[in-house]
């Protein structure tokens, strides 16, 4: 018959042992994370990179006088109709960090090796790798770069409560907002976020977004929060870029299709497309 | 962590029925602070594509187009056939894929580019490289009685342990509140304009394969004489990267009214099909011409 001792030690097993168990590497406790569930919308507006300051020049970008040249050229183009170095109006996907701006419903969805942030456009879901690799050799770039995050216990409660995150290896064109702020076209931007939800109000997220950019004089640091809406089963509205996107580039140029459904100009005075590799009787068959 | 010694002074303290109950129920309390058993549920984690050799095909038994032998109403079967026609001349026909709108269900589980399940207690998503995830609810609830359609539908799910043994094995999801255009393949085969469809798939594990996930869907459609089963294969890889596929980008289709050009290399106009009419320029002024 079991000793005292021997029950107290087979009960201590019993309780580590259950303990352990959780430690199985495909069971895992998300209390350990911050609640992140729900429907995230940013707050003060998608338009701005840094929601504290007014839309294009009001950003006041630290860029360098080659790229605030670049910036001001694509303002004027604007301004005539013209899309400047925003090239989104193809739907392209905006990337990062732009995709921070919160142009669509966001959703985090964490797992303890990654950290899914799905934004309604399309395809412009990012994956937060969080499983500590490191950066792969051989990556191939992206308008959403590659993200490596690391989730941080910084009030040192046992739980984790901050998601560091750093992003390289973009692709372009990129642009901060619509306004056209350009990132440098070697596009070797780096990000560095650091997600955490607010002490006192849980319902609000904070994510301090510092890019650091060749067409940059210094690391631009912005920081944008998310309010949480309170509907626990919230709508997901299925926003596809293409469908209706009255925009229609041909080459270089950009036009708009008019409510008829017929090609129109996007700026004074623009020239029609080149219909050369049209024949001429399908060409004159066309009534003017 | 307890040391022998304080072990002993909890047994001399308490009867030793109370210290066994009292550890039995930490125990316990260490298991249900896990918010997410994984274990219950089929580790379908991974990169899941179309098997080797398989095409883009509704059917994977069978070949594209007409060799689907779909269940079309005599209705829909002349739209695909009109179809048919209109794409051997060039135009898409039904297939509205080329203008970048998404597939939407049915289709979108044809996995053309690799997909991704992620699997947590109320809701499982469907990730894509190319498209927006599908959410499909597994919290119990009821299809939302008015809700904005969409190309993926809305997808409540079921989780079934068919073998007994403890543990889910199959996702049973159902699927509505879609809009159109849609069709099954790029070949246009047609789903009814009334956009009623309802979709039922059963996802589980081949018991022969764990890297085989077999996807049994069935649609039922007015454009469909009876509900039309097929079940699809997806091969999983365990060693993957993940590509960004931007439809928009690179496409070289030119949508303008009802009409599809394309681009040429050289970033000019061309036509699709032979002798097709240039746009209409009206609203350009005559002296730019």
């Amino acid at each position: 018959m079991l000793d005292r001792n021997s029950i107290a030690f087979v009960a201590v097993v019993l309780t580590l042992g259950a303990t352990a168990w959780t430690s199985d590497a495909r069971a895992w406790d998300d209390a350990l994370y911050p609640d992140l569930k729900g429907q995230w919308r940013v707050v003060g507006g998608p338009m701005r990179f840094d929601p504290n300051k007014p839309w294009g020049p009001g950003q006041e970008a630290p860029l360098t006088p080659e790229y605030q040249a670049i910036f001001e050229a694509n303002l004027k183009a604007q301004a005539v109709g013209g899309q400047g170095t925003t090239p989104t109006y193809t739907c392209l996907s905006p990337g990062m960090p732009r995709v921070t701006n919160g142009y669509g419903q966001i959703e985090f969805v964490v797992t303890p090796d990654t950290t899914h942030v799905l934004v309604q456009h399309i395809h412009d879901n990012r994956r937060i790798f969080t499983d500590g690799r490191n950066w792969p050799a051989d990556v191939e770039p992206s308008f959403l770069g590659y993200s490596i995050g690391k989730w941080v216990d910084a009030d040192g409660d046992g739980r984790y409560d901050q998601l560091e995150v750093e992003t390289r290896y973009f692709k372009g064109p990129r642009a901060f907002n619509s306004s056209g702020i350009p990132l440098h076209n070697d596009n070797q931007t780096v990000v560095k976020e650091r997600i955490f939800l607010d002490r006192s109000d849980r319902d609000l997220l904070h994510n301090q977004v510092t890019v650091t950019d060749n067409a940059l004089t210094r690391p631009w640091t912005v920081s944008k929060r998310y309010r949480r809406e309170p509907d626990r089963q919230p709508f997901w509205r299925e926003v596809n870029c293409a469908e209706n996107n009255n925009h229609v580039e041909i080459g270089k140029e950009n036009y708009m299709m008019s409510a008829d459904g017929l090609l129109m100009p996007t700026r004074k005075d623009q020239r029609p497309p080149d219909l050369r590799y049209f024949n001429a009787e399908a060409t004159g068959a066309v009534k003017r | 962590m307890l040391r022998p010694s304080t072990i002993g002074a909890i047994i001399r303290t308490f009867n030793l029925p109370t210290v066994m109950v009292g550890m039995m129920a930490l125990a316990f309390a260490a298991t249900s602070a896990l918010a997410f058993d994984e274990v219950q549920y089929p580790d379908w984690s991974g990169q899941w594509h179309r098997p080797r050799g398989v095409g883009i095909q509704w059917d994977q038994t069978k070949p594209l187009g007409r060799g689907q032998q779909a269940p079309l109403t005599p209705e829909y079967r002349a739209l695909f056939e009109a179809s048919l026609a209109d794409q051997a001349k060039g135009g898409q026909g039904e297939d509205a894929r080329f203008t970048c709108i998404p597939p939407g269900m049915p289709r979108i589980m044809t996995i053309i580019w690799p997909a991704e399940f992620v699997i947590l207690p109320k809701i499982t998503y469907v990730n894509f490289e190319n498209h927006m995830p599908r959410r499909i609810y597994t919290d119990g609830r009821s299809f939302p009685t008015n809700e904005e359609p969409s190309f993926a539908g809305y997808s409540t799910g079921q989780w079934r342990d068919t073998d007994g043994d403890g543990r889910y094995d199959t996702l049973e999801v159902e699927t509505r509140n879609l809009k159109g255009p849609r069709t099954f393949e790029t070949t246009g085969l047609p789903m009814h304009k009334d956009n009623q469809t309802i979709v039922k798939e059963r996802i589980a594990l081949d018991r022969s394969n764990p890297d085989i996930l077999l996807n049994e869907i069935t649609t039922i459609d007015n454009a469909l004489t009876r509900p039309w089963t097929v079940t699809k294969k997806y091969r999983r890889e365990r060693n993957f990267i993940w590509f960004e596929n931007v439809c928009a980008e690179g496409n070289a289709h030119v949508a303008i009214g009802k009409e599809n050009y394309m681009l040429s290399a050289d970033g000019l106009l061309m036509p699709a099909r032979k002798n097709q009419a240039p746009p209409d320029l009206r609203y350009f002024q005559q002296t730019q011409r």
